[in-house]
């Protein structure tokens, strides 16, 4: 029976290659995020420890409160003394280390836009871990150096001006050297090194560090230095051996860019879900059309289980093939995906492609589970074929009570999903537990569509053939039929398709949404003025822009906010902590729930005006007071002297005075700036005179009005979007692999009636028309019923964001064109399946069996 | 049109030759004929005589190794798939064993599937008549699974009728049949010839089919060994005798 399965399965090879395809591209998705991910964090790996080579340990300030910007808290000069006075140490010397701006002669930006660029000081021979490939070390003011890449890249040479933008005014620098971190690449980051001084200048951190590097004496331990330097310093310091600290690096890249793992594998394993439906029809119809062969097995004595056994075996192969071929494929896919990041402009750091066995482990049991199980049924159904079939014929017919069953289940597992999608959105648990709850049950609606579809499918055919009906008349008539012929095919081959339109159409609506919310709230608070933000739109702006802008012309003044995130003391979760300047509702509207303007005018440093949530949280009335702590370990006891109605991410949850940004926060770059202006003046002219200055001294600023601003947002929804389109593509494309798999099960079915239909007079251009016309309808079935569902879905997770501010628009053009485009894949779907079927030998067919 | 002789379709030293080499099956080896208007003929022979080879190649669906076929004035032997689709679907009516119909569609539309093909409009009196003629003006709106094996073969002898061809092929109609349905379909044939001045060349094994034909042409290795007028069942069933 062994050498049967694979005789059988190697007789169909091309189809046992397009049902492998389905479990393919999947595995290979999965794997190849995983070879990805892991690529990038060994790249990071080789990164710390390079960056090491000569320390022993390493000292920074604690960071009790993670910060959105990546910024960390920095040390005092005064920790030096202290630690070159403990024995072992041989070296000792301060670094800054800090994200900057890199800009060339005509203040063109050096490096992309959301790749980090750090501003670094130079250290002292034996703890200096950059290379200097060419030129020297900067010394002193008005001397840089680049990473010789970011310079290549740049086209930037020795001799030529750097122009870096710290917390401050741009200042303009000597390209002196060009550096280099061993062999590890960087990526899109880049470096550029200054000397101490004019680093910590750069960075407005005078007479602080943003870390230690310490070198041991030959002969001293790393450990015990460590612990000998713990007890000279205090307890905000935090003292590291050089492997601790870049273990740490790893972890917190881990952390931070595990998201990154987790979006990327969803789409794998959506991917997946939508190739068992592939695997799942393909078996059943090739069960179906070799059921006088099972007939004879079974007259010639073979058991029922060897039946079973034989179908699952090829289940097992085509698994087999899934998991060797999708792992290969992961390679090329993790190619793909970081061409895809460095296309938007996230270069990630990288090195030869990590393959860790974990990927091989999961591949290999994706691959046989999904096939394994998917085939399950369609071999549980071969059992059931009897003997006499060899004779007839056979064709298990599904009762009618059986077809209620199916429906009540349907129903049932839908109501399921709905309830888990509806708690996961009521919220408990953690953002993980509800977003498992909210996909659980997604899945569970899907699957129960699936099972209800093929009572769609005759309604849906009709809907969707009519009008090729009406179009091109018999050939239109006979795919409508031909669609409607086996239902439950149709279905599964329409449902895979329906699952990934689903997700297409909630992205498409859901950002709509997005894009709509975000343009009303802007509309509404940034009345008429112009605003100042940093060009990757969430990194703070250099000090001094404000100050410079109030003096334009035409302005009447500025609002500034500066933010922060803290720790609220007690319950312990971080909040957005803000500090605007009393004028900001020159700027922007602030909803007043208690209180009111002048109570913010006069804001004293120890008072704070809260959002309507986060009093609810803590159950804080006006006069009451709550405790924070900031990054810098400063513990600010503040009073509530006011309430304002949340807003889409403008105020964040708490008000502060811009002095206690400052001292408790050490906060003094703004975020945003509101350039408010004199009545009457030349908007326009304004602009133009305010990017010119920003340009000159503040090249990281740009200024927008508000259409600009607007633009800006959806453009960044609109990356994201299309990202999420590309990923998509992948389920796409499996579940058009399943119309070209059915539909060429189909036709190779029908043969014989196709060649009588030849015989008779039919064209191949009809034959190709009609089997053509056949895809269409299945594919509009599934992107109807996709349709439908996404909307629903985006209808549904929108419901609990209203009170956020967030509405929901439909975009029905947009769902128009996925319906077009639809179609359109399924003529190219069709291609293969209506090129055969028009091929077909008329007497051949005509006398097949 | 026809030929002036009134010769529908004209064989000249037909050779079929499959395979080469030693293994080499000569399926028909120099046949000549000529089906004349509005006769009815029957093609007989043992399993190999090369009886279906002879029909497919008159009607288009094969070709010959030599030899050339006339079809209502045109040499068929060197066209290709868009002049044959066309001829078959102007000129040539066709009735098989098995899977006639199409199973979506009704029984008036399969039977008027080859004007729909084309994209003509059938003309009503005359699909009306035909569906009196079969006998199935209860079950225009039927779909071949609710209908017998004999009836559905009558739709598709209709449906071979349909578009009033040069010629109907008939290959074993009445194989796949109990006798009653097919003495049915043979009358059907007999009628089609009779009252609609029609065409009809089958190939069968079935004596009592042939019986109903004009002229009855035996083959045996790939050639004609007797033709002329069938005579009764059992004059047919003495003939195959002598052949074996």
């Amino acid at each position: 029976m062994t050498r049967l399965s694979v005789k059988s399965l190697w007789a169909r090879k091309v189809r046992a290659f397009a049902t492998s395809l389905a479990v393919i591209l999947g595995v290979a998705f999965i794997a190849g995020s995983y070879v990805l991910t892991d690529t990038i964090f060994a790249a990071f790996d080789e990164i710390f420890t390079e960056s090491l080579q000569g320390t022993s340990v390493v000292i920074t300030a604690q960071n009790p409160v993670e910060q959105e910007s990546g910024e960390v808290a920095t040390v005092p000069r005064a920790y030096l003394p202290k630690v070159r006075g403990v024995a072992g140490v041989k070296q000792a010397a301060g670094a800054i280390f800090t994200p900057g701006g890199f800009f060339d002669e005509e203040n063109d930006a050096i490096g992309t836009k959301f790749a980090p660029k750090f501003i670094s000081s130079t250290l002292p021979e034996g703890l200096e871990s950059l290379t200097y490939v060419e030129g020297k070390k900067p010394e002193g003011p008005g001397e840089a150096s680049l990473d010789k890449s970011a310079a290549e890249s740049a086209g930037l040479e020795l001799g030529d001006t750097l122009k870096i933008v710290g917390a401050g005014k741009v200042v303009p620098f000597k390209l002196v050297g060009l550096t280099q971190l061993g062999q590890a690449s960087f990526g899109g980051a880049s470096i550029a090194q200054v000397s101490l001084p004019v680093a910590q200048a750069l960075t407005h951190k005078r007479g602080r560090f943003d870390q230690i590097s310490v070198a041991a004496e030959s002969g001293v331990a790393e450990a015990a230095l460590k612990r000998r330097i713990e007890k000279v310093l205090p307890l905000s310091a935090r003292v590291e051996t050089a492997k601790e600290n870049a273990a740490r690096g790893s972890e917190e890249i881990r952390d931070n860019l595990g998201f990154l793992q987790t979006i990327l594998l969803v789409f794998g394993y959506v991917a997946v879900l939508v190739g068992a439906f592939i695997i799942f029809n393909t078996f059943s119809i090739t069960v179906a059309q070799r059921v006088a062969e099972f007939g004879v097995l079974r007259t010639l004595g073979a058991s029922r289980r060897q039946i079973l056994g034989s179908v699952l075996l090829e289940a097992g192969v085509i698994g087999l093939i899934g998991g060797i071929v999708g792992i290969a494929g992961g390679f090329v896919i993790a190619l793909g995906l970081r061409a895809l990041f460095a296309a938007i402009g996230a270069d990630l750091p990288t090195t030869s492609l990590v393959l860790e066995s974990r990927t091989v482990i999961v591949s290999f049991v994706v691959a046989f589970v999904v096939t394994f199980l998917s085939a399950l049924v369609p071999a549980w159904r071969s059992t059931r074929v009897p003997p006499i079939a060899a004779l007839h014929g056979f064709t298990p017919t599904v009762s009618r009570g059986r077809r209620v069953v199916f429906v009540a289940l349907a129903a049932l597992l839908a109501a399921i999903g709905v309830a888990f999608v509806v708690a996961g959105l009521a919220g408990g648990g953690g953002i993980s537990g509800r977003a498992a709850r909210i996909g659980g049950g997604g899945i569970a609606v899907v699957v129960a569509v699936s099972l209800f579809s093929p009572s769609l499918v005759r309604p849906l055919a009709d809907v969707a053939g009519r009008p090729l009906q009406w179009v091109r008349g018999l050939t239109g008539r006979l795919a409508r039929e031909n669609s409607k012929r086996n239902p439950g095919r149709t279905a599964v081959t329409a449902a895979a398709l329906m699952i990934s339109l689903a997700l297409v159409t909630f992205v498409t609506v859901f950002a709509s949404g997005l894009k709509s919310s975000v343009a009303q709230v802007i509309e509404e608070n940034f009345a008429g003025g112009l605003v100042i933000e940093n060009t990757d739109g969430f990194s703070p702006i250099p000090a001094g822009a404000a100050f410079a802008a109030a003096k334009v012309p035409g302005v009447k003044s500025v609002a500034t906010i500066r933010g922060a995130e803290a720790k609220v003391v007690g319950p312990g979760n971080t909040v957005k902590v803000n500090g605007p300047s009393p004028n900001i509702e020159e700027g922007v509207e602030i909803e007043w729930l208690k209180g009111g303007p002048a109570k913010l005018r006069h804001l004293r440093d120890d008072e704070a005006i809260v959002s309507d949530d986060f009093a609810n949280e803590n159950n804080l009335e006006v006069g009451d007071t709550f405790e924070l702590l900031s990054q810098s370990e400063v513990h600010s006891k503040l009073r509530v002297a006011g309430e304002f109605e949340s807003k889409v991410g403008v105020f964040g949850d708490v008000l502060v005075t811009q002095q206690v940004m400052a001292d408790a926060f050490k906060q003094r770059q703004d975020t945003t700036d509101f350039v408010i202006l004199e009545p009457g003046a030349d908007a326009e002219k304004v602009q133009a005179i305010l990017t010119l200055g920003a340009d000159r001294a503040f090249p990281t600023a740009e200024v927008l009005n508000q259409g600009e601003l607007r633009e800006e947002r959806e453009a960044q929804i609109d990356q994201i979007v299309r990202l999420f389109y590309l990923l998509l593509a992948l389920a796409v494309i499996i579940s058009l692999i399943g119309v070209v798999n059915t539909l060429g099960l189909s036709v190779y079915e029908r043969t014989r009636e196709l060649g009588m239909l030849r015989a008779i007079g039919m064209s191949r251009r009809q034959v190709r028309t009609m089997i053509r016309y056949e895809a269409v309808i299945t594919a509009l079935i599934g992107a109807i019923l996709g349709l439908a569902l996404g909307v629903v879905f985006a209808a549904l997770i929108a419901q609990p964001l209203k009170q956020e501010g967030f509405t929901l628009s439909y975009p029905v053009g947009t769902l128009i064109g996925i319906l077009v485009l639809a179609a359109l894949a399924g003529v190219v779907a069709a291609i293969i399946p209506a090129r055969r079927a028009s091929r077909l030998d008329v007497l051949e067919s005509l006398q097949y069996e | 049109m026809a030929a002036p002789d009134g010769q529908v379709v004209v064989a000249q030293e037909l050779t079929k030759v499959y395979g080469s080499g030693e293994t080499a099956v000569v399926a028909l080896d120099g046949v000549s004929t000529a089906f004349e208007r509005d006769r009815f003929t029957a093609i007989m022979g043992p399993s190999g005589s090369g009886k279906s080879t002879l029909m497919h190649i008159l009607a288009g669906l094969d070709t010959p190794t030599a030899g050339t076929v006339t079809l209502d004035g045109v040499d068929i032997t060197h066209l290709d798939d868009g002049e044959l689709t066309k001829l078959r679907r102007d000129k040539l009516g066709f009735v098989f064993q098995f899977f006639n119909l199409l199973p979506v569609l009704t029984a008036e539309e399969n039977l008027v599937l080859p004007l729909s093909i084309a994209g003509r409009k059938p003309e009503e009196a005359w699909v009306d008549q035909l569906i009196r003629t079969v006998g199935l003006e209860e079950r225009r709106t039927h779909r071949p699974a609710e209908l017998s094996g004999g009836q559905q073969q009558r739709v598709a002898v209709a449906r071979a009728l349909v578009s009033k061809p040069a010629v109907v092929f008939a290959d074993e109609p009445t194989g796949n049949l109990d006798s009653k349905a097919s003495e049915d379909v043979l009358d059907l044939l007999r009628r089609a010839v009779d009252e609609f001045r029609q065409t009809v060349v089958m190939v069968t094994h079935d004596p009592a089919a042939a019986a109903h034909a004009d002229r009855l042409i035996t083959l045996r290795d790939g050639k004609i060994v007797q033709d002329g007028a069938p005579g009764g069942a059992d004059d047919v069933i003495e003939l195959m005798k002598q052949l074996d």
